[in-house]
């Protein structure tokens, strides 16, 4: 039977290279908004609670969350260029829906969004390596 | 050569939860899939359920998630699956009725709200015989007359499995047909229909259903194409 049961059933165990895509566009996209809701709560923090953001951006400068911001930035960008991707398609290019051309804008899409944020990723850990 | 079979199994009237049981027997890399359950239940176990008719990828009775993608069990061969562990199980989003056994009811359902027959109530040819089209116009929806309404599609997608409701791929495809069908005077209305809430827009494009589709039919092109009718209200 259809529910949220169900469909976190099928996001674990089915298939297929547009299920990964879909799976990574959740997941990325998810991973945004998170990180959007946060900021906006420790940003107002500014107003009501100033010893509260400056606790905030101490903690933005531990390891663990500059790792986050590493993956953070390889979220906006896959949903971004799959986001394109599927936007193009969709709207101007239904006949690349098909079947190979399909699986293959998925493959390209991932490498895409590895080379965009291959150059962020480096200059980020380095960035981690020099302040610790 | 020997294969494992791991298969889900659940009989609402005595399990209190399903479960998977697993079968070794002996296979011919181009064997079945289907031949290895029909061989389970012959020799193994024959309380096994399981629905088939044809065998050959007509009917569509025997949609399945075989290792984890749907599949018509009769179209997949064993040397095919590059593995010689096999997971079998129900597909996803329809009650299972007994064990790879679902009720494709809610299915249907869906299929029939997007009026998937012929309308036009202007009168015949004067000469009494069939309304003509060209190749051309012929070759326009001939994609979608493939389908054989296996719901193997609607159930690899994941807006169906959150939501019922949601027409689902085989639904749009059988509406495809008609709606670019040159003969055909439903478009508009079917149109409305597809563009309410469980409709086209609920699509996110997740491609399961094209890859899954034993027929296959380009269902997420086709899904694209009359998300475009709706916004541009053109139907070239
Ligand atoms: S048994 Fe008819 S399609 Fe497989």
């Amino acid at each position: 039977m259809s529910g949220p049961s169900t469909a976190f059933k099928g996001y674990i165990k089915y298939r297929g290279y547009g299920h990964v895509a879909f799976l990574l566009h959740r997941l990325t996209g998810l991973g945004t908004l998170l990180f959007l809701l946060i900021h906006i709560i420790d940003t107002s923090f500014v107003y009501f609670w100033p010893e509260g953001y400056m606790h905030a951006i101490a903690l933005y400068r531990s390891t663990p969350f500059m790792i986050g911001e590493i993956f953070l930035v390889f979220s906006v960008i896959y949903h971004g260029v799959n986001g394109l991707r599927i936007i193009y398609f969709d709207m101007f290019r239904p006949d690349l829906w098909e079947r190979e051309t399909g699986k293959r804008s998925v493959i390209w899409t991932l490498i895409i969004s590895i080379v965009l944020w291959l150059p962020a990723a480096l200059i980020m850990v380095r960035n981690i390596l020099v302040h610790h | 050569m020997q294969v494992t079979l791991k298969i889900f199994r659940y009989n609402p009237e005595k399990d209190s939860a399903p479960h998977y049981e697993t079968y070794t027997l002996e296979a011919e890399p181009t064997d079945r899939v289907l031949d290895l359950l029909e061989k389970v239940k012959s020799y193994h176990d024959g309380t096994l359920a399981f629905r088939r008719s044809c065998a050959h990828g007509v009917c569509g009775s025997d949609a399945m998630r075989i290792n984890g993608v749907n599949r018509l069990a009769c179209k997949v061969l064993v040397k095919d699956l590059g593995t010689t562990n096999i997971t079998i199980e129900p597909l996803l989003g329809l009650k299972v009725v007994k064990d790879l056994i679902v009720d494709m009811e809610p299915f249907f359902e869906n299929y029939r709200k997007v009026l998937p027959y012929f309308i036009n109530d202007e009168p015949p040819p004067p000469d009494g015989r069939e309304r003509l089209q060209t190749p051309e116009e012929r070759e326009r929806f001939d994609d979608t007359t493939k389908c054989i309404l296996c719901g193997v599609c609607t159930t690899s997608c994941p807006t169906f499995w959150a939501d019922g409701q949601y027409f689902g791929p085989a639904a749009i495809v059988n509406a495809h047909r008609f709606i670019f069908d040159s003969r055909d005077r439903g478009a508009q209305q079917r149109l409305e229909i597809l563009a309410q809430d469980s409709g086209v827009f609920r699509c996110r494009t997740a491609f399961s259903c094209t890859e899954a589709c034993p027929r296959e039919i380009q269902i997420t092109k086709a899904i694209a194409e009359v998300k475009r009718a709706i916004l541009t209200g053109r139907l070239d």
